[in-house]
């Protein structure tokens, strides 16, 4: 798109006649005021001289934003939110060490071992006591870092802590979800009944540990939330056990409650540290050159 | 070479590139002056002033959204910020008077004082007048289209008003500028006719 400096574009009637037919003025109508838009190019309005541009530009260049090329190439990288995320979640991999791997996959193969030797009658109410215990080692994992005085540290780390939270959110509950589909497929290859519903009932309980414990540790330390987080579970299972709710079949819907509050209390965690720790808000652009 | 679009330019500039600033200011300077010299009747110098404003406004953008049109962006500001100034001078003249009809918020006075008198004689005066006549909407739209030559897309664009708007505007601004800005040779006939 060019921009000629003109200071009336339409000296010739026909260029004005055209942009009247535009407007769906034409014939006799037309011939009335055409004759006054002529008369437009009698004001004239003032060109600037180049002096006049050079002094604006001398007053605009103090406000010229000053960000580093290596910052500016950040930013727009920064455009693909998803791609963003994922190449943070990857760096954070390496936080997880083997062992973290090994002993959620053991716990996943206890599950599994549970449903498949009819070793234990509840079924369902084994998977809700152990899948949590994935939920707790993640959590306990993935943000051991947050009483380690860190914060300076992490603001002045590009991503923000709640895109590193998110980040770490994506492996745990990514590898888990892994982990519980694999549950699901021996299940079903060892021909377990309700395989749904049992997978649902590993999967859920352990989003919602997921996201009580994160709320919690806003408030407590995290080693501190998390156990709370399993023990008010389990207390939640064996309150519900005892009681009438015993004698209800298990229903998908039923085991998917769970999960729904546990990414109710996820999202709540996540505009918290969202709205406390936007690293945009505490290093504003000016610092951040 | 080839030579760069108001938007390359743009994002070129948020990474604080100089040179890129000096091609857009230079390109859109005169324009803008214009513009915003036919929207405040003629006073060149708060168009200068508003002109860099604008500018300045552009420029403290703490983002640059990738191929968002710069031209509808740069208008945008500077229609408002015309509109902001003369609401205030409105605002002030109300204050003044103790005329309760209201705040009319019209671009200009539109009753002359010795000063119009003594622009009368200057060629454009009267188009200057029947321009101030106008109000607002219709003469925004008309000096977008007849003196910037906006696209009515653009003008839409500028104003985020739908199509249909900006032409109905602009045929009634076209309408009531008529009676206004009867040719030259007809009035001397008429003051011909008359003698």
């Amino acid at each position: 798109m060019s921009h000629p400096h003109v200071p009336y574009p339409f000296e010739q009637p026909e260029q004005l006649a055209e942009m009247l037919n535009e407007l769906d003025i034409s014939g006799e109508e037309m011939a009335e005021v055409l004759p006054a838009l002529e008369r437009l190019a009698e004001w004239e309005a003032p060109e600037p001289a180049p002096a006049d541009t050079r002094l604006l530009l001398s007053a605009l260049l103090p406000a010229l934003p000053n960000i580093s090329p290596v910052r500016q190439a950040i930013r727009e990288h920064q455009r693909d939110r998803v791609a963003v995320l994922l190449s943070i979640a990857r760096a954070q991999v390496s936080l997880f060490g083997l062992g973290f791997w090994l002993v959620s996959a053991l716990i996943t193969l206890i599950g599994a071992g549970v449903v498949l030797s009819n070793l234990v009658h509840e079924q369902a109410l084994a998977l809700r006591v152990i899948g949590p215990l994935l939920a707790y080692l993640g959590t306990i994992v993935a943000f051991r870092g947050t009483r380690a005085r860190t914060l300076e540290l992490e603001l002045a780390c590009l991503p923000s802590p709640f895109q590193l939270t998110l980040a770490r959110l994506v492996v745990v509950l990514g590898y888990d979800v892994a982990l519980g589909l694999a549950l699901s497929l021996s299940l079903w290859l060892g021909g377990a009944g309700q395989v749904l519903t049992l997978t649902l009932s590993w999967l859920m309980p352990l989003l919602l540990i997921v996201g009580l414990a994160l709320l919690l540790s806003l408030r407590l330390s995290l080693p501190s939330a998390a156990s709370l987080a399993y023990v008010v579970w389990i207390a939640a299972v064996v309150a519900g056990h005892a009681s009438h709710l015993q004698g209800l079949p298990p229903t998908p819907l039923m085991a998917a409650l769970p999960g729904c509050l546990g990414v109710v209390l996820l999202a709540v965690v996540l505009l918290r540290l969202h709205l406390r720790l936007d690293q945009d808000h505490l290093l504003p652009h000016e610092y951040s050159r | 070479m080839e030579e760069r679009s108001d938007e390359q330019l743009m994002q070129a500039v948020m990474s604080g590139d100089q040179p890129a600033l000096s091609v857009l200011v230079t390109r859109h300077h005169g324009p803008l002056l214009g513009y915003l010299y036919r929207l405040v009747n003629g006073d060149r110098q708060l168009a200068e002033d508003l002109v860099q404003e604008a500018f300045l406004r552009l420029l403290r953008q703490r983002s640059y959204r990738a191929g968002r049109p710069v031209k509808p962006w740069l208008y945008a500001i500077a229609t408002n910020l015309a509109r902001d100034h003369f609401k205030s001078a409105a605002v002030r003249r109300a204050g003044r008077d103790s005329d309760d009809s209201g705040v009319l918020l019209v671009l200009a006075d539109t009753a002359p004082g010795p000063e119009d008198h003594a622009l009368a004689s200057e060629r454009g005066s009267e188009v200057r007048a029947a321009l101030a006549r106008l109000s607002e909407e219709h003469r925004v739209v008309l000096v977008l289209r007849f003196y910037q030559g906006f696209s009515l897309q653009e003008i839409a664009d500028t104003l985020e008003i739908p199509l249909g708007t900006v032409k109905s505007r602009l045929s009634v601004g076209v309408h009531r500028l008529r009676p206004m800005l009867s040719p030259v040779d007809d009035v001397a006939g008429i003051k011909k006719g008359v003698n």
